[in-house]
């Protein structure tokens, strides 16, 4: 764990120094986060034009769920959307072979090495608005909201590396598709919006199969002071399970790699 | 003409098939947000649910129909320097990029029809019945006159790559925008009344709403005749846009590594 921690690090050194000499590009990226967020914002603003309720929740709700989204977003296109490509083409090229001789777990490699910083700006409008949101409520979470909003964001992280761990590991089957990483976003719009939006069997999917709810519901109502330790210990363990899952999944295509041009 | 065209049509065609996976994979994906959307109107207003199936899914229809996705092609050609390539052939590299437009949405026409005709068999919602002759004519003028505002308004922004290097991020803020104004989050009829109004004069209603909404007859008499008339006016604006541009773009453009 700990040499995990400092490979990371120094994935972050390189990483950072590489993104510095872009430095003119800082402006311009800052503007168009914030235009994404305030389009985001606009957009919910159009729906509760005509309502004054969505799903069960009101306005500020929404508001925080949404910056619940944009911060895993941002961490999202922080650390692993940047990978994805990478790793295709390490597999068409047959470059992966080098990955697999160094002498660090594969997965975690493909998936942390390339670091985008300025996408850290995403997450930072995110809390903004999550702090926006709370003080429109006027609600001051307690401790014991906080404890369990922190247990629900990480189960939340661990679920969200899990799905997109499998996605990008099929890339060793599916190697005519550059990016594969449109498929998880329509996946990740759907944690959007509140979870009681959905209805039927398709709010059963989204929570079971694919565990939307857990990814920004749970964290958001947590915060809201509206947590349920059973929901909470669910996420921690529908968290664990994926996490596992994608680990064979790891394993099992490796052993079908066979690399290019041998 | 018509000969190139059939040539070009058919290389086209043989170049999408290489693709189809990914053809496939992708259409699926651009589905996904429409019906979201669809589902937020259903739960905000109960009463209306089959209005907004109809909605959505014809806009899901139009949405593919009218796609543009010319000005990310552009960029990178002229960025990585390959468009010298098709200045020098003899022939305008607009008709490739057509070219490429009808194949592409021949194949989603032959997909989509067929999907919403077995769709129509479960949910009543999506019977198309009441409609009138009128309607289906004025309904593919528009169609077409959408595909090709929006083709053109994508190559014009393409074109802009021989000025402006991130022109793919200033298309991607006006795409932002044309989200709400061309009734892809919300009916024109549910808009706030401000974007309701400055939507009628800016070219995005005429990419992607107008249609539907002769569809759905939420527009009716002289209101159908105005649109037409802006639709016309911005597709004329945006063929002189690209004829300027060309001309203005050849002359500024210095090929990348030759």
């Amino acid at each position: 764990m700990k040499r995990h921690w400092r490979i990371f690090c120094e994935f972050f050194r390189t990483c950072l120094v590489e993104e510095l000499e872009y430095r003119s590009e800082f402006l311009g990226n800052f503007l168009s986060s914030l235009f994404g967020i305030g389009m985001a914002i606009l957009t919910i603003q159009v729906f509760f034009y005509q309502t004054d309720n969505l799903g069960g929740w009101k306005y500020a709700d929404v508001l925080l769920l949404l910056g619940i989204f944009n911060t895993l977003q941002g961490l999202i296109d922080f650390a692993l959307r940047p990978n994805m490509s990478r790793l295709l083409q390490h597999i068409r090229m047959g470059t992966f072979d080098y990955v697999l001789t160094k002498p660090v777990d594969s997965m975690f490699y493909v998936s942390f090495r390339h670091l985008v910083f300025w996408r850290l700006i995403d997450v930072l409008l995110g809390i903004g608005l999550i702090i926006y949101a709370l003080i429109q409520k006027h609600y001051m979470p307690t401790i014991m909201d906080a404890v369990m909003f922190f247990i629900s964001i990480g189960s939340s992280l661990v679920l969200i590396y899990a799905l997109w761990m499998m996605l990008m590991t099929t890339s060793f089957w599916v190697i005519r598709i550059d990016d594969l990483s449109f498929v998880f976003n329509s996946f990740f719009e759907t944690t959007r919006f509140p979870i009681g939006m959905y209805r039927g069997w398709l709010r059963i999917v989204l929570t079971y199969i694919l565990p939307a709810a857990f990814i920004t519901s749970t964290p958001a109502l947590s915060l809201l002071g509206k947590w349920n330790g059973m929901t909470t210990i669910l996420s921690v363990v529908l968290a664990g399970l994926f996490l596992w899952i994608s680990r064979r999944f790891w394993r099992y295509a490796l052993r079908s790699y066979t690399s290019a041009s041998s | 003409m018509f000969r190139k065209y059939s040539v070009l049509l058919r290389m086209k065609y043989v170049e999408m098939f290489a693709y189809r996976l990914a053809t496939i994979v992708w259409m699926t994906g651009a589905m996904v947000q429409p019906l979201i959307t669809m589902m937020v109107w259903m739960n905000i207003d109960p009463d209306q649910e089959n209005a907004f199936i109809f909605y959505f899914a014809a806009l899901i229809f139009v949405e593919r129909m009218t796609s543009a996705w010319d000005v990310w092609e552009l960029e990178r050609e002229i960025r990585e320097g390959t468009f010298s390539y098709q200045i020098v052939r003899p022939f305008h590299p607009i008709h490739w990029a057509i070219a490429e437009n009808i194949v592409y949405k021949a194949l989603f026409l032959v997909i989509l029809i067929p999907a919403w005709g077995l769709l129509a068999v479960f949910i009543p919602a999506l019977r198309l019945d009441q409609i009138s002759a009128a309607q289906w004519l004025l309904f593919f003028c528009a169609l077409l006159l959408a595909a090709v505002i929006r083709f053109l308004f994508s190559y014009t922004f393409g074109l802009l790559g021989f000025w402006v290097t991130k022109v793919t991020a200033l298309y991607g803020m006006f795409e932002a925008v044309s989200l709400f104004l061309s009734g892809r989050i919300a009916p024109m009829s549910l808009l706030p009344p401000f974007l309701k109004t400055i939507s009628f004069y800016l070219p995005f209603r005429y990419m992607v709403g107008f249609p539907i909404e002769i569809l759905t007859g939420s527009v009716q008499g002289m209101d159908i005749v105005y649109g037409f008339g802006w639709a016309a006016v911005w597709c004329m604006f945006f063929m002189l846009a690209v004829l300027l541009l060309w001309k203005a773009g050849l002359r500024k453009n210095q090929a990348v590594g030759g």
